[in-house]
C-alpha cells in the first residue's frame, strides 16, 4: 500500500513537469509554424483562389523566437542527459540552470 | 597471464551473452526514438537507424557514473555496495555466474520472440525478469525483493510493476494534450507547409531520445557485465567498472541500434497509428519529457512503454485519426507476459545448467540459446521486413493470410 502510494506520488509530479515540457514545447513550436506560415505568406498558409498574401517581417520575427526558445529547451535537456551521466546533478535556482558536481 | 581454466571460459560465456543481450537491447528499441520519424518520413530509414546509432554510442560514453548495484532493485545476489554475496562466490562465483548466464538467456529468447512477432516489449522487464527466474531457481523466493519497504520504491512492485503500470498511462495523457494543441494552433497552415515544419521538430526529439536511451540502457549491460567479473575476482572495484567493459557495450548497443528492429519498427509506427509528422513531435516531445523527468525524480521507468504510450496518446489527440486497438491489446499483453515469461525461460535455463554441472552446464545453456536465436531468424526470413518495406500500408495478419489462400498459386503479382 505504501509502495502504490509513493508510486502514485512520484507520477503526480512526473505527469506535472512532463505535460509542462512535453506538451508545452510542441505547442511552442507549432506556434512558431503557425507565425512564420503568416510570416511567409504566399502559399504557407490556406488562402482563398485569387487572394495574394505578402509576406510579413513579424511573422518572421516571432518565429524564430519561438523556435529559439524550443532549441534552447533541446540544448538544456541534452546538457541534462551529460551532466547526469558525469555524475553532476543539474537544478534551476530561479530560470538559469545551475551544474554542480555531486561529489 | 591469463589460464584458460574452466571458470575463465564461464566467465567469457557470461560476457559475450551479456554483449548479445546489449545488441538485442539495441535493435528492439530503435523503434522507441525512430518509428515514428521513419513512418512519417522525417528520415529515411536507414538515416534514422544511423543517427539513432551514433547518438546511442556517444550516450553510452556519456554515462560515467555507472551502478555495477544494478540488479539490486529486483533480486538479492549482492551487498548495498554492490559486491556479490558471499555465498554465491564458492568456486569462482560459479553461483553468481550461472545465475547471470540463465537470466541473460532468458532474456535475449524472450527479445527475439517479442521481435519475431513485432512487439515492443521492453529489454529491461525481459533482463530483470530472466534474473529474478534464475535467482528462484537457485535461492528459493526469498532470494527475490518483491515489495520495497515503506515509501522508498523498491523491489518487483515499485521498481517494476508499478511504473509499467503508470508511465504508459503519463505518456498517453502528455501526448494527447499535445497533439490537441498542436492542431488547433496550426489550423489554417498549409499541410504540406505544416508537415515539412514539424519533420524537423522530430528530427531533434528522436535525436534526443536516442541519447537518453544510449546513457540509460548501455548502463545496465556495463553493470552486469562488471558484476561478473567481480564474482570471478577479475575486478575488484565497485565504483569504477574497466573501460573495455565501457567500450564493449557501447559499440553492442549502437550497432543492435544500427542494424535496427525492423518488425518492432513498422508496428510502432505504422501499426499503432497512421502518423502524420505533428503527432509524430507531439508523441516524441511527450516521451522525452517524461523519461528525463522521471530520471530527475529517481522513477524508474520503461522507454518502450513511455514511447508506446505517447504514440497512442498522439492518435487519441487526433480527430479522426484511427488507433489499431487490436495492436495495442497485443502489445499490453506482451508487457504482462514478458517479466513472468522472461522469468520462466531464465529459471529453466538455470536448472539446465545446474543440473548438468559445472563443466558442461554454462555451455548448454548457451548452446540452447543460440539455436533458438537462429531459430527464430530463420523464422522471420519467411516473412521479411527491412528498411525496404518498413513503410508499406498495414495490413492485419488475418487479412494477409487469406489473401495468401485465395491467391492463385503462379499467378501475376
Amino acid at each position: 500500500m505504501e509502495q502504490l502510494l509513493a508510486a502514485l506520488d512520484g507520477a503526480w509530479r512526473v505527469l506535472l513537469v512532463a505535460v509542462v515540457l512535453g506538451a508545452g514545447l510542441p505547442t511552442l513550436f507549432a506556434a512558431g509554424i503557425r507565425a512564420l506560415a503568416w510570416g511567409i505568406g504566399g502559399d504557407a498558409e490556406v488562402h482563398g483562389a485569387g487572394v495574394i498574401v505578402k509576406p510579413n517581417l513579424v511573422g518572421r520575427l516571432i518565429a524564430y523566437l519561438l523556435f529559439a526558445i524550443v532549441l534552447g529547451s533541446v540544448a538544456l535537456g541534452i546538457g541534462y542527459i551529460g551532466a547526469h551521466g558525469m555524475g553532476w546533478t543539474i537544478s534551476f535556482n530561479g530560470i538559469m540552470p545551475v551544474f554542480t558536481p555531486k561529489h | 597471464m591469463i589460464c584458460v581454466t574452466p571458470e575463465f571460459i564461464l566467465l567469457s560465456l557470461v560476457v559475450v551473452t551479456a554483449l548479445a543481450f546489449d545488441f538485442t537491447n539495441g535493435f528492439h528499441d530503435t523503434a522507441n526514438a525512430m518509428a515514428t520519424s521513419i513512418a512519417t518520413r522525417a528520415l529515411s530509414p536507414k538515416a534514422a537507424v544511423s543517427l539513432s546509432a551514433v547518438l546511442n554510442l556517444v550516450g553510452a560514453f556519456l554515462s560515467v557514473e555507472v551502478a555495477v548495484t544494478v540488479t539490486n532493485a529486483v533480486i538479492r545476489i549482492q551487498n548495498p555496495d554492490g559486491s556479490p554475496k558471499p555465498e554465491l562466490m564458492a568456486d569462482d562465483g560459479h553461483g553468481l555466474l550461472l545465475i547471470l548466464m540463465a537470466g541473460l538467456a532468458g532474456a535475449i529468447i524472450w527479445n527475439i520472440l517479442t521481435w519475431l512477432w513485432g512487439l515492443p516489449s521492453s529489454s529491461s522487464h525481459a533482463l530483470f525478469g530472466g534474473l529474478i527466474g534464475a535467482t528462484v531457481a537457485s535461492m528459493g523466493w526469498e532470494g527475490v525483493k518483491w515489495v520495497g519497504e515503506g515509501y522508498h520504491l523498491d523491489g518487483v512492485v515499485g521498481k517494476v510493476v508499478l511504473p509499467a503500470l503508470l508511465s504508459p498511462a503519463i505518456a498517453i495523457v502528455v501526448a494527447y494534450i499535445g497533439t490537441k494543441l498542436v492542431f488547433k494552433l496550426t489550423q489554417g497552415v498549409a499541410r504540406r507547409y505544416q508537415e515539412a515544419g514539424f519533420r524537423w521538430g522530430q528530427i531533434f526529439t528522436a535525436s534526443l531520445l536516442s541519447l537518453s536511451h544510449g546513457t540509460n540502457d548501455a548502463q545496465k549491460t556495463m553493470g552486469v557485465v562488471t558484476l561478473a567479473l567481480i564474482a570471478n575476482g577479475a575486478w575488484t572495484s565497485t565504483t569504477d567498472i574497466p573501460l573495455w567493459v565501457k567500450f564493449a557495450c557501447a559499440l553492442a548497443i549502437a550497432s543492435g541500434t544500427y542494424i535496427g528492429g525492423w518488425r518492432i519498427i513498422r508496428t510502432m509506427g505504422k501499426g499503432l497509428v497512421e502518423i502524420s509528422s505533428p503527432q509524430g513531435m507531439a508523441a516524441e516531445s511527450a516521451s522525452a519529457a517524461v523519461i528525463l523527468t522521471s530520471s530527475q525524480l529517481g522513477f524508474a521507468l520503461s522507454t518502450t512503454h513511455v514511447c508506446t504510450g505517447s504514440i497512442l496518446g498522439s492518435g487519441l489527440g487526433r480527430r479522426g485519426a484511427a488507433v489499431r486497438w487490436n495492436v495495442a491489446g497485443r502489445m499490453a499483453l506482451a508487457w504482462l507476459t514478458t517479466l513472468p515469461l522472461a522469468g520462466l525461460v531464465g529459471a529453466g535455463m538455470w536448472w539446465i545448467g545446474h543440473l548438468l554441472g559445472q563443466g558442461v552446464g554454462a555451455f548448454v545453456v548457451f548452446a540452447i540459446m543460440c539455436a533458438a536465436a537462429l531459430y527464430m531468424w530463420w523464422h522471420s526470413k519467411r516473412d521479411p521486413i527491412s528498411h525496404h518495406n518498413v513503410n508499406d500500408a498495414w495490413e492485419e495478419p488475418k487479412d494477409r493470410a487469406e489473401k495468401e489462400a485465395t491467391a492463385v498459386p503462379g499467378g501475376t503479382h
